[in-house]
């Protein structure tokens, strides 16, 4: 049985070794315990003795050469005529990077990082074709990112000596695309990323084949709003707001000292109910308020008011407006199935200087007087809403509003007065 | 029920367990007639013989690695190590030879030793005869690492460890060998890894171990008597270590504050704390607090030695703060 | 040579002993220099006629205390090959289930309480092991095999004291290679090892190691000696190992020349004497003996193949064995 001769082990931080001399050659008869080369490491030169008697075969190692430590370099063997090459070496030695396999030698020009996340980019296009001769500063090909598209040049004078991905494929970040060779190449080569020159890229497949554990499903309610950015509060008290749907942003809002603890999720269930299932931002400050009215006075008004020239839509529009009591003109949008009109309604209670507008309204009022809805919880939107419904004889308003655009005050006001004057419309002339 | 000090439990325990098994024996300086310099071992000698209470030179690795020696090869040796600071001189055999026996091979050999020692300040001992060492030995596999809090808890924890076939260091307090307790007469054995809860409470958690289970009793007395009920754990054993019991009473009060006599920093407290922050940390209302003795070698003058160890004022001061949700060393 | 024993087969099987850890450095070494081996590894061969002169002269009741340097202590207590490669290996069936490796291997089977990575580190467990057996009433003897470089620790001079004091049965054995790792022992001992032992009034005897009938004769009469209290006893066995401190110890050129080591090697070969004794004294053929290298190195072969196959200890006996039940 041959025995196999191999690049020893020699110190504790050694992982190869030199081969220095051969001191006996192919098919020579040796014995245990001759000298059969000398390796050099880091610390001393020294001979290695055969391990078993007979013919040294198979040497596939030169003088010179560096050979990972356990490599098979030769063979021992029963007679000098078993000359075949050993079996793989053993371990094997490490894969040279991005399998060189038969590339031809040179400088190898990677795909760049351009962005701070990115780590592949898309080859758009070759501007040199293997065998090409390039300059430094020739650009070799066209790279796109998720920011941009750039060119990437040689870097080098020599050939291009190979290609290593196609037009249209995407190379992981430090991968060769090129290799640039300071002769002319025989034979140049064009690969594709898929053609095994993409090693890193396989192995980082294979590492992500496994598939990522499912997200838990539960839906996060919104981060709570904090006043001034984070807030403090301690992990059982987060903890418990959240199995109960408690918003701590509001106690934040609130200006309820911090940090927050268990103790002090009492005091945010006393606060007053805000629809806090209904989430977003937005909604989780809205504000909501209703108003009756005994008669719909708008209706025979409404006649009155054709008469004088006036739209049914400018009339209420005329009223909303002078309710909100502001100084200055607003602009109010009137929306009845589905249409909207728009009106510039000036300071005052004179319904005639109400006129057609394109501005941003400040106010919307929706008038469902025609439609069988009752009651409306629509959330507060962009401006607040007046929406005026038809309940028996008289009328039901609905005022909804973000808090931030109208506090509690001005949204009662707005609600009363305009309640007001749409079941005496004359009383608003008066 | 009868009540006797730690050291007559120690005493006792000592006494059963060679009585029970011939191949217990004590080795250590000034055992036998002189009986140790806190007394805890007189009289055994007078019933054992000095083949079975040794006195041996000062030569602590040496004796230490006799215990070893002697427990890989089938007896159960008991030794004394004067000062809880000498483990100093110890570590190769206990953490190299002891610790590590059972493992590395294999699971051949074991060794059924126990190394008593003590712990504490306060005695005006200064530097070099007061630390409290628990964490190193705790840090090293393979060991086991007692601290018991009174007499009751000396005898059955002692009779525990030496029937143990692993090493285990019991740490005594030197400061609590007079102090008596009710002990039965019965015989009784204590298992390792079973919490005591010595006082229930809902507001808050004290983890205490050694005689600082008696701070912190003091403390849940004083914390009483403004409405807030502490609940007071004994872990024992620090390994293993209880967690079960831990965690519990900390999902249960949301507060925690950690009490050892060792120094402060990468000490008993700071694991116990970190395992609480890992295992129960939605559960926390407030920061888990460790009180250990202050990172200074301890002094001799009486009046900086008393600043450095945890006091019932010091930890009623914290259990008051977390209870109150003021912010705690919070940026 | 020393007086010739009359038993034919305690010299075959001192020889055969020697043989088998000449012939399992051999292979040990010649893993290791294959990277199949992991970590690293210090040979014992030069040093056969020591551990087996001693160990020959014990029972399976005795116990002994290895070092880091310890095949030729196990081989000679009376380990099996495959057991032990599979242990160089790191395998689930070497003795210590891949545990311990080169450095850690117990055998207690055999009364090896295992050798010791810590230089001198095994002294306290030999001289309470001797404690033990007194105590006990047992009349086992135990050996502590240490190196020359152990002899710099503190704690042999504690441990001697009490063993001298108590009148122990332990021997404490001193295996003089000439050097404490990569230097002479001329540079780390003052005044003579001998007197140290004596300085305790412990009985210190130094002998040839490389013969290994003095080395055995020697032992068994303290031995015996030991077994009705008259110990402890030091022996200094003066010895030489052929490879550097640990495999890899290659250039070696600072602390001792080419030529010690060939002169050792050539000239005074315990394994080499003794069997030029057994065939001078007509114990054993030229063939015999050959046939009996050519099955110690079968033995080693398939071992070392057995082992090298072996699986490996699975993923959850890591945290096995940290405690006993």
């Amino acid at each position: 049985m041959p025995h196999d001769v191999t690049m020893p082990q020699l110190g504790m931080a050694q992982d190869a070794g030199k081969i220095v001399s051969w001191l006996k050659s192919p098919g020579d008869a040796v014995s245990k315990g001759d000298a059969l080369f000398e390796v050099e490491t880091d610390k001393a030169t020294m001979e290695v003795e055969a391990q078993a008697d007979g013919f040294l075969t198979g040497v596939s190692a030169a003088e010179g050469d560096d050979v990972p430590v356990g490599q098979v370099i030769a063979r021992i063997s029963d007679s000098a005529e078993d000359d075949d090459a050993p079996e793989a070496a053993e371990p094997a030695p490490a894969p040279a990077a991005s399998g060189a396999g038969d590339l031809p030698e040179g400088h190898r020009v990677t795909m760049p990082q351009l962005g701070m996340a990115q780590d592949s980019g898309l080859l758009v296009t070759w501007l040199k074709a293997p065998g090409d001769e390039v300059a430094v500063e020739d650009v070799l090909f066209e790279v796109e990112t998720d920011k941009s598209t750039m060119e990437v040049e040689a870097g080098r004078k020599g050939w291009l000596a190979a290609t290593l991905a196609e037009a249209g494929e995407e190379v992981p970040v430090g991968q060769p695309v090129a290799i640039i060779s300071d002769a002319k190449p025989d034979a140049p080569v064009a690969r594709s990323v898929k053609d095994g020159a993409a090693k890193p890229a396989a192995a980082e497949a294979q590492g992500q084949a496994e598939p990522a554990p499912a997200q838990p499903t539960a839906p996060k309610p919104a981060a709570p709003v904090a006043a001034g950015g984070r807030i403090l509060a301690s992990p059982k008290a987060r903890r418990l707001a959240l199995e109960q749907g408690l918003d701590l942003g509001r106690l934040a809002e609130a200006g309820h000292p911090q940090p927050f603890h268990v103790a002090d999720l009492e005091v945010l269930r006393a606060m007053p109910e805000r629809g806090a299932s209904v989430a977003p931002a937005v909604a989780a400050a809205a504000r909501r308020l209703t108003a009756r009215a005994a008669e719909d006075g708008v209706a025979g008004f409404a006649d009155w008011a054709e008469a004088q020239g006036l739209t049914r839509d400018a009339v209420l529009a005329g009223l909303a407006g002078a309710s909100l009591g502001r100084d200055g003109a607003v602009v109010v949008a009137v929306e009845r199935f589905g249409a909207v009109t728009v009106f510039d309604v000036p300071q005052g209670r004179a319904l005639s200087g109400v006129t057609p507008s394109e501005d941003a309204p400040d106010l919307l009022v929706r008038d469902l007087r025609g439609t069988r809805l009752a009651s409306v919880e629509m959330g507060a939107e962009d401006v607040p809403v007046l929406t005026v419904t038809a309940e028996g004889d008289g009328l039901s308003i609905t005022l909804e509003c973000a808090a931030g655009q109208l506090d509690g005050p001005e949204a009662i006001r707005l609600l009363s007065e305009f309640a007001g004057r749409v079941e005496q419309p004359l009383r608003h002339l008066l | 029920m009868r009540e006797i000090t730690l050291s007559q439990a120690v005493n006792e325990a000592l006494a059963e367990e060679m009585r029970r098994d011939p191949t217990v024996f004590i080795l250590g300086e000034d055992v036998a007639e002189a009986g140790t310099p806190f007394k805890v071992l007189s009289g055994l000698v007078e019933e054992f013989g000095t083949d079975r209470v040794i006195d041996t030179p000062i030569s602590e690795p040496g004796f230490v690695g006799l215990a070893v020696g002697a427990a890989m090869t089938g007896a159960r040796p008991v030794v004394d190590l004067m000062f809880g600071d000498f483990i100093y001189l110890v570590m190769d055999q206990l953490c190299n030879q002891a610790a590590k026996q059972h493992y590395m091979s294999g699971g051949k050999l074991t060794v059924p030793m126990v190394l008593r020692t003590n712990l504490g300040a306060t005695r005006r001992s200064a530097a070099q005869h007061s630390q409290s060492l628990q964490a190193l030995v705790a840090h090293i596999p393979g060991l086991k690492v007692a601290l018991p809090s009174s007499a009751y808890e000396a005898k059955g924890l002692m009779k525990t460890a030496i029937r143990d076939n692993n090493p285990v260091v019991i740490f005594e307090d030197k400061l609590m060998y007079q102090d008596k307790a009710p002990v039965p007469e019965e015989e009784y054995l204590i298992p390792f890894g079973e919490a005591n809860v010595k006082r229930e409470g809902r507001d808050i958690t004290l983890i205490a171990t050694s005689s600082m289970v008696q701070v912190a009793e003091k403390a849940a007395e004083l914390l009483a008597q403004e409405g807030i009920e502490a609940e007071v754990i004994d872990p024992r054993t620090i390994v293993p270590l209880d967690e079960k019991t831990l965690l519990d009473s900390v999902k249960k009060t949301s507060r925690a504050i950690v009490i050892d006599e060792g120094h402060q920093s990468y000490g008993v407290t700071a694991e116990i704390a970190s395992r609480l922050n890992e295992k129960a940390f939605y559960h926390l209302d407030a920061p888990v607090l460790r009180m250990g003795a202050m990172d200074v070698p301890v002094p001799f003058s009486p009046a900086l030695e008393d600043l450095t160890v945890p006091t019932p004022e010091g930890v009623v001061e914290n259990a008051r703060k977390l209870c109150a949700g003021e912010l705690i060393h919070a940026a | 040579m020393a007086k010739a024993k009359t038993n034919t087969e305690d010299y075959l099987r001192m020889y055969r002993q020697m043989v088998r850890i000449r012939t399992f450095e051999d292979n040990a070494n010649q893993l290791y220099l294959s990277a199949k081996m992991p970590g690293l590894t210090h040979m014992y061969s030069g040093e056969e006629a020591v551990a087996v002169g001693i160990c020959e002269a014990l029972t399976d009741d005795d116990r002994i205390t290895s070092t880091h340097r310890g095949h030729g202590h196990c081989v000679a207590k009376g380990a099996e090959f495959k057991e032990m490669f599979c242990e160089l290996l790191g395998k689930a069936e070497g003795y210590c289930r891949g545990k311990g490796g080169s450095m850690h291997i117990a055998d207690q089977s055999h009364g090896n309480l295992g050798a010791n990575a810590i230089v001198g580190g095994s002294m306290g467990i030999a001289t309470g092991s001797a404690l033990r057996a007194k105590l006990q009433g047992k009349d086992d003897v135990t050996v502590c095999f240490f190196g020359d470089g152990a002899t710099a620790q503190g704690l042999w001079y504690e441990v001697m004291n009490m063993a001298a004091l108590w009148n122990l049965p332990v021997i404490y054995a001193c295996e003089n290679n000439g050097y404490s790792e990569y230097t002479k022992t001329e540079e780390i001992a003052a005044g003579s090892i001998m007197a140290r032992a004596e300085a305790f009034g412990i009985e210190a005897h130094q002998v040839d190691g490389q013969d290994v009938l003095a080395v055995n004769e020697l032992t068994q009469k303290l031995v015996a000696r030991a077994r009705k209290g008259e110990g402890p006893f030091f022996m200094e066995l003066m010895t030489y190992r052929y490879h550097g401190h640990h495999v890899g110890d290659i250039n070696r050129a600072y602390y001792r020349s080419k030529e010690e080591e060939t002169d050792w090697k050539d000239n005074r070969d315990p394994i080499i004497r003794f069997r030029a004794f057994l065939v001078e004294q007509g114990i054993a053929t030229e063939e015999e003996i050959e046939a009996m290298n050519a099955e110690i190195e079968k033995d080693a072969t398939e071992a070392v193949a057995y082992a090298e196959k072996a699986p490996y200890p699975p993923a959850h006996e890591v945290d096995m064995h940290v405690f006993a039940d």
